[in-house]
């Protein structure tokens, strides 16, 4: 992984929420890709670990519990935010016992998610000095 | 909250003092369906209120929120008629209808089809914004936006909407031909020329429906009927969906200048055939826009009688590292510098306040382009003296270059506009549409992170973004009405607290940022309909700013920077506009039907269910009478009937009827009038004691200025600045430890709920206030300091423009009742204040009177407390 720039793939069905984030993200210096097919973001992972996941839980086609499954399979070390429209207690202790890092509910602030990314990312680059 | 009043209902009913034990139960049943309505008023207001703050960009929402929100709206609205309805017989069954039909057009909002009250075929200038673009076209869309939000002079005029366009062509029985002319033209068969011919001449033959036409000719009479005689001409243009938007069609469509109104009608047709002119054909083509996609839509404007007229780029797009705006104007009607037919003065001017002239070319412009006196337009030759003059003074161009920098800060995007000067030198923008230099903006910037990183930052995360956005100025601070009159044009303007007074100002700040306020306020929401970059309740603006610091604020990731950060003002020109996303017009647009609150005045004959257009006018129909309702109706009957009812007299000029639910009254009290100590209630007992206290009602007659008498005047409005009694509006329904006072000050009610005993876990207190006469400056102010005063007594205060809820619970009994005296004080205090208060300095003043008051009061009655 680039030790430079963290990586971000985003997941969400409905544009708007990867349209908007997207730049929000970039302007604090990381890379980000976005996806509004959980297929192709299935694909995608297949080729490339990503740092952080954000994704939405409720969507067409894959569910984002299957998606973010197969993230912590295939890299572990990957922390997921999880976003979603409607957190039922259920899911959202599922989702905990998955491994997420974090939770939140939509409407979201924009400055809400920055701060949880970060958080995120800091977990993520004390991971690398443990194994430095 | 409002809970604990039935434990009192069912003792009383068990205790089963009053003869009759249904009467009570029908009594019980009557308050429970009013204590409903309470509660839903509440969360209704609460509902409006945030989804106004999702329009500040600052969140990230997704069409099923708007979905959620208003389906959750719609059910609580419907509830509250219900509730209405089962207190008073079904007085109100037109409701219903209303709702309906206010609940209808947010479904089909919902259901993607822009809901145009009535399918109107025209809409005035007036009451448009850029939320109706899929109707009203680009042209319109923005025009309107420039007036109505950005606050500049526009031509006056009214939009002929796409429903127009629609119904003629089905009514014509036009579409399938066209649809079938255009196929052939798609196969090869037909030139460009040829099929703009085909359709041309087949939409001219074909007679605009009956209503549309009347619907032309009225609207254009109404508009001429605005203008002076000498000025009653009119200009057509196109608006077509999608034009003056990402793609700008620009000069595809026909434009008729000089009409006469009764020409409209036929010039409609005309415009709308331009639709089909070869140039568009192929210009649609190759942008690979689908045929069924377009729709037009026109603009009819009353015509500038331009002396000198001319486009303006608000960036050079020739130069983008230079920051510069470049002006061409010529003497006369500008569509010939638009369409390039003769020469123009050109001028580059800085884009930064106060626009430094960069450059003067100018040129000989031996001819001008002005109105036919029979219609039309012709070129002249200009006068020899003004063949080789300047057309703008320096005076002008600084006033284009700033109102261009406005027009652009409101849509953030780089604008290429059409404007013109007449001859009393006034300036009016015609058309104002993005210029396209996304790419390029964004490409001159590397890696903003990187850029980011390296400017010293004042300030991260510290309060809530009401409007996001980008700003880059000088601090000026403002800390009163003088410094306003200061203010510098394209300032960052930073102020100690949030208020509409701000708003005098703020379309011309580059930014605004507040040490208190929050993202509901009045001024939040007014950041939002200009657009311009707000941070409010940051709580250090203020002391780390110094004033004519140059920074930058990124009210998108909620930093200030020192320093002018160009890149991020670059960057974000090349960004996507949160106010370009479909949910942003979406949300604006369902909030239209939602948020606007019309009917005011309740004494008014047009306060009635039909009047009500939104949710939030039916939720204060519905709230007020159900305050009706108890006092005067079956409530009000049963409970005199069963002796429940009093009247309350405290010695001071405020009438107050009482209704008993059990045990709210010494037993002594036998006859129709309460005196003070007579009453057990202990929320209510403190509460009058507070209401009684000397000195607390002002007796000194109030000076009401002139503008405010007549804005009462206007809304027929009587009593708030009467005094004495107060139509017998209040209300006190009451137990042993629960009161819910209701009073009539000024239009609207102040309410009170509490419940107090020994159990200091089960007390609570509620106040809310919302509203009342003069303007709205004066009126937050009135909140600002019922917010003060209640947040400095422990209360949880919330201000969402003028409505001010404050909570408070769980204190010992003592406590509580000393809060309930602490409103009664504040009621008493309060009642004229706003029409008092005339200044900011007022408020703190009154604030500190206030406690001297409210000290010395408590003294009076305990010195112990």
């Amino acid at each position: 992984m680039d030790e430079e720039k963290l990586n971000i793939l985003i997941l969400d069905d409905e544009p708007i929420v990867v349209r908007r984030l997207k730049p929000a993200l970039e302007k604090m210096g990381y890379q980000v890709e976005t996806f509004t097919k959980s297929e192709d973001a299935l694909a995608r992972i297949e080729e490339k670990d990503f740092h952080i996941v954000i994704t939405d839980l409720k969507m067409e086609g894959v569910d984002g519990m299957t998606f973010l499954t197969r993230v912590k399979e295939r890299s572990p070390a990957t922390e997921v935010i999880v976003i979603t429209g409607f957190a039922t207690m259920a899911t959202t202790r599922e989702s905990f016992q998955k491994g997420v890092f974090d939770f939140l509910a939509k409407p979201f602030k924009i400055a809400e998610m920055q701060q949880t990314v970060q958080r995120a990312a800091e977990k993520v680059r004390q991971g690398w000095a443990r194994r430095d | 909250m409002l809970g604990s009043w039935r434990d009192n209902l069912k003792g009383w009913l068990r205790g089963g003092r009053s003869s009759s034990a249904a009467r009570q139960e029908k009594l019980a049943e009557l308050f429970s369906q009013f204590q409903r309505v309470l509660r839903l008023n509440n969360r209704v207001l609460d509902r409006i209120a945030d989804m106004g703050t999702k329009l500040g960009g600052g969140y990230i929402f997704d069409r099923h929120y708007i979905e959620t929100a208003c389906a959750e709206l719609s059910e609580m609205v419907y509830r509250m008629i219900s509730a209405l309805n089962a207190m008073s017989h079904n007085r109100y069954p037109e409701l219903y209808d209303a709702f309906r039909a206010i609940d209808h057009q947010i479904q089909q909002e919902l259901a993607g089809r822009v809901a145009i009250p009535h399918a109107e075929y025209v809409m005035p200038y007036d009451s448009l914004g850029a939320d109706f673009v899929e109707v009203v076209g680009g042209k319109n869309a923005n025009l309107s936006e420039v007036r109505n939000q950005v606050g500049l002079p526009t031509p006056d005029g009214f939009a002929v909407t796409t429903s127009a366009f629609q119904d003629w062509l089905e009514e014509g029985g036009l579409e399938e031909e066209i649809a079938l002319v255009l196929a052939r033209w798609q196969r090869g068969e037909l030139s460009p020329e040829e099929t703009a011919r085909l359709v041309r001449e087949r939409l001219l033959a074909t007679p605009l429906p009956r209503r549309l036409e009347h619907a032309l000719r009225a609207a254009a009479e109404r508009l001429v009927r605005r203008l002076p005689p000498a000025r009653r001409r009119l200009a057509l243009r196109s608006s077509a969906v999608g034009e003056d938007g990402e793609l700008s069609f620009a000069g595809q469509f026909r434009s008729l200048i000089n009409l006469p109104p009764e020409e409209v009608p036929r010039g409609y047709r005309e415009v709308v055939a331009s639709l089909y002119s070869p140039e568009a054909l192929v210009y649609r083509r190759d942008k690979g826009f689908s045929e069924q996609e377009v729709a037009m839509a026109v603009a009819c404007q009353e015509l500038i009688p331009a002396r000198v007229s001319g486009v303006m780029y608000t960036q050079d797009p020739r130069d983008l590292q230079r920051e510069a705006v470049l002006i061409n104007a010529v003497w006369g009607l500008g569509g010939a510098v638009v369409g390039g037919e003769v020469l123009a003065d050109q001028y580059l001017v800085a884009r930064r306040a106060p626009y430094a002239s960069l450059g003067v070319d100018i040129v000989r412009k031996s001819r001008r382009l002005v109105p036919r006196p029979q219609g039309g337009t012709e070129m002249v030759p200009v006068p020899e003296e003004l063949q080789s003059a300047s057309c703008l003074n320096p005076d002008q161009v600084r006033r284009l270059a700033q109102a261009g920098i406005m027009v652009e800060k409101h849509f953030k995007r780089p604008q290429d506009i059409e404007w013109a000067i007449d001859d009393r030198d006034r300036l009016y923008i015609l058309q104002a549409r993005p210029l396209n230099l996304g790419p390029r903006m964004a490409g001159l910037v590397k890696d903003i992170s990187k850029v980011l990183e390296s400017y010293p930052v004042i300030f991260r995360h510290r309060g809530s973004v009401a409007q996001e956005g980008i700003g880059a100025g000088r601090v000026f601070l403002v800390r009163d009405e003088a410094d306003l009159e200061r203010f510098p044009d394209q300032a960052v303007l930073v102020a100690r607290h949030s208020s509409p007074r701000l708003a005098r100002v703020m379309r011309r700040a580059a930014a605004v940022l507040t040490d208190l306020g929050s993202p509901t306020g009045h001024m939040a929401t007014l950041a939002r309909e200009y657009r311009v970059p707000a941070i409010v309740g940051t709580g250090v603006a203020t002391r780390l700013l110094a004033p004519g610091q140059e920074v930058t604020v990124d009210a998108r990731q909620n930093v200030v920077y020192a320093g002018l950060v160009k890149e991020l003002t670059y960057y974000e020109l090349g960004e996507e506009s949160f106010a370009e996303t479909y949910e942003y017009r979406l949300l604006r647009r369902v909030l239209r039907k939602i948020a606007p609150l019309n009917l005011i005045d309740a004494s008014s004959p047009d306060f009635t269910p039909r009047a009500c257009t939104t949710f939030h006018d039916i939720t204060r129909f519905v709230h007020e009478k159900a305050v009706q309702e108890l006092i005067h109706g079956d409530f009000s009957r049963l409970s005199q009937a069963g002796g429940a009812r009093k009247r309350l007299q405290c010695g001071v000029p405020l009438e107050l009827v009482l209704i008993d639910l059990g045990d709210g009254l010494e037993p002594e009290a036998v006859g129709p009038v309460v005196r003070p100590q007579q009453v057990a209630s202990l929320p209510l007992r403190a509460f009058v004691e507070g209401l009684g206290r000397p000195g607390l009602w002002s007796t000194d007659s109030v000076p009401v200025d002139f503008k405010s008498f007549m804005s009462s005047l206007t809304r027929t409005f009587a009593f708030s600045l009467a005094g004495p009694r107060y139509l017998g509006q209040n209300l006190a329904v009451i137990s042993r430890h629960y009161a819910n006072v209701t009073l009539r000050l000024g239009y609207h009610f102040t309410m009170i709920d509490a419940y107090i005993t020994a159990e200091a876990n089960d007390n609570h207190a509620y106040f809310r206030f919302l509203g009342g006469v003069t303007d709205l400056r004066r009126r937050s102010r009135r909140a600002s300091l019922l917010e003060r005063i209640l947040a400095r007594n422990d209360f949880r205060v919330e201000v969402r423009g003028d409505l001010v809820v404050a909570r408070i619970k769980k204190l010992a009994r003592e406590q509580m009742e000393a809060r309930m005296r602490l409103l009664g004080y504040l009621v008493a205090y309060t009642r004229q204040l706003d029409v008092k208060m005339t200044n900011d300095q007022e408020v703190a003043r009154a604030v500190e009177e206030f406690q001297r008051l409210q000290e010395a009061a408590e003294r009076g009655l305990d010195p112990a407390i």
